[in-house]
């Protein structure tokens, strides 16, 4: 007996382990099919199911979360599915999710895709039945991309036309594109325009100084400067209000031994100010100048 | 040429008659439990090494191998489900039942017909124990049943093993190789395969028996007899195959 208890033990451990991969493998292939554990039912009717077969994923959200169970023929123009999925999922499916079939890439198998409706917060009952939307069939494709490339032969056709006259035909645009003297005499056209304005401005320049003319650019000048002036001053009238407003909150907080070099920063401040708004007077001027050299052209 | 003809019907025939007897005696009483249990040791219990080795090598060979020619079409995620569906199906059942048929089969030819010629059966058989219920049922049940749970040891192995080969390129965590072999695996990968094992096992220790149990006379023929058990047990399991996939392939 004791004999036998020294390698009875281990048999019994290979066999156990044995059979215990054995049901390990049986159990999560079963899993993976949804043959264990709890699951329920729902259909759907489609028109079409463009090659879905028994077996394939159901997904939701991206997840699988079934498979399809049976695909019945109800009559000519419709097909019921069945598929089993999780009970741990049915929470999120509601009644009015809709089942549509895609493909699970380019090549593939098809794929039965579940997609959450907006409003209901009732949960799908066991064997209930859920809306269906109808893919893309493969024909309606077809059909508008045979649109298209109708339209895109018409299209291609007044394209070849077009460029046939270009190269052949004698239109300005025809000539313009093809003919080497045509492009001369526009270029030489352009630099004639191009001196004549030159000449042009000359002459307008020439018309300022004029005495006959003098006055009236003058008058002009001086409306616009006046005008600038008063402006201007109005706006040092209120920086000076807002740093005066400054000043005294400093003095307030300060000394009064402080006052005399704050003045002197004060009037250093205010001549670089002047300084500033006259070279911006005198850009001003010169900007309005070119305007009227512009407008007398 | 006649004679080889006949010579080898004469042999397969004797072979049938020798396997019916087994399967009039398994049901019949009195059974030999502690024989059985001892057989299944040495047959399934002392394999396991050997067995155990071999299913590593072959799937981390099979991995390598294959990796090359799955890159060329960056198909590299089906590596996983390619080696696993491989092992499952064909691999690890035919490679475990060679190994078996080389270890098992001789040992049982070996030791059988050294009990011939040495006229031990015909001892047993004066001592009104039955030889052919206490050598022969037992071995035969014992491999019918012990080469599956080796096929099941090796597959398992052979899976780490392709996983040991997958990470010698790249970098696969344990648990995503298992979801990817689990999503190619199907019933009909597993079913098959596990009942042609117990054919394999069968075949192992009938044909081990045979030879040994109709060994001729002679020191030598032991040597014979350990042989041919070899050589056809290894030709049987490759015919079995053939026909178990064959038939698998019409039904499914």
């Amino acid at each position: 007996m004791d004999k036998q208890s020294g390698y009875t033990w281990k048999l019994g451990m290979f066999v156990t382990i044995g059979l215990l991969l054995f049901v390990m493998a049986i159990y999560f292939i079963g899993k993976q099919k949804n043959l264990f554990g709890s699951t329920f039912n729902i259909t759907s009717q489609f028109k079409t199911v463009s090659g879905l077969e028994v077996g394939n994923n159901v997904r939701f959200s991206g997840i699988n979360i079934g498979t399809v169970e049976e695909i019945q023929l109800i009559n000519d123009s419709s097909v019921v599915v069945r598929m089993v999925i999780k009970d741990e999922v049915r929470k999120f499916i509601k009644t009015d999710a809709r089942a549509s079939i895609g493909s699970d890439g380019l090549m593939g198998d098809k794929v039965l895709t579940i997609s959450p409706g907006a409003n209901s917060t009732k949960v799908v009952e066991n064997n209930g039945a859920i809306a269906s939307v109808n893919g893309i069939e493969m024909q309606d494709l077809m059909k508008s991309v045979k649109k298209s490339v109708d339209n895109a032969a018409v299209i291609t056709d007044e394209l070849a036309i077009f460029s046939h006259s270009m190269n052949t035909g004698n239109g300005a645009l025809a000539r313009l594109v093809r003919d080497d003297k045509m492009a001369n005499s526009v270029s030489n056209t352009l630099s004639n325009l191009e001196s004549g304005t030159k000449g042009f401005s000359e002459n307008m320049e020439a018309a300022k100084s004029n005495f006959l003319l003098k006055g009236y650019f003058k008058k002009k000048e001086k409306e616009k400067e006046k005008k600038k002036e008063e402006l201007k001053e109005q706006k040092e009238e209120q920086q000076e209000k807002a740093e005066k407003a400054k000043e005294e909150k400093a003095k307030e907080e300060k000394e009064k031994a402080e006052k005399a070099e704050k003045e002197k920063a004060k009037a250093e401040k205010e001549k670089a100010e002047k300084a500033k708004e006259e070279k911006e007077k005198l850009e001003k001027q010169k900007a309005e100048e070119a305007k009227k050299a512009e407008k007398g052209k | 040429m006649i004679l080889t003809l006949k010579n080898t019907f004469t042999e397969i025939g004797n072979a049938t008659v020798f396997a019916k007897q087994f399967f009039k005696e398994v049901f019949v009483p009195p059974y030999e439990t502690k024989e059985f249990l001892k057989q299944c040791y040495v047959i399934g219990y002392k394999s396991l090494p050997l067995v155990a080795i071999t299913g590593f090598i072959m799937g981390l060979v099979l991995t390598l191998q294959s990796r090359p020619t799955l890159v060329k079409f960056g198909a590299e995620s089906w590596l996983p489900g390619m080696v696993a569906l491989s092992l499952i199906r064909e691999i690890a059942p035919v490679i475990t039942a060679l190994i078996c048929a080389g270890k098992i089969s001789s040992g049982i030819g070996a030791e059988l017909g050294s009990m011939k010629v040495t006229e031990q059966i015909d001892a047993m058989e004066v001592s009104a124990i039955n030889p052919y219920n206490y050598l022969v049922v037992t071995r035969i049940l014992a491999c019918t049943l012990m080469v599956p749970i080796l096929v099941f040891f090796a597959d398992a192995i052979g899976i780490i093993g392709g996983y040991v080969g997958i990470n010698i390129h790249g970098d696969v965590n344990f648990y995503r190789y298992l979801t990817q072999i689990l999503q190619s695996l199907e019933f009909l990968d597993i079913i098959p395969a596990t009942i042609k094992t117990f054919f394999f096992g069968f075949f192992i220790g009938m044909i081990g028996c045979y030879k040994g149990f109709n060994a001729s006379n002679g020191t030598e023929s032991v040597g014979k007899a350990a042989n041919s058990a070899v050589v056809t047990a290894s030709l049987t399991i490759f015919i079995i195959d053939m026909v178990a996939v064959q038939i698998t392939d019409l039904f499914f």
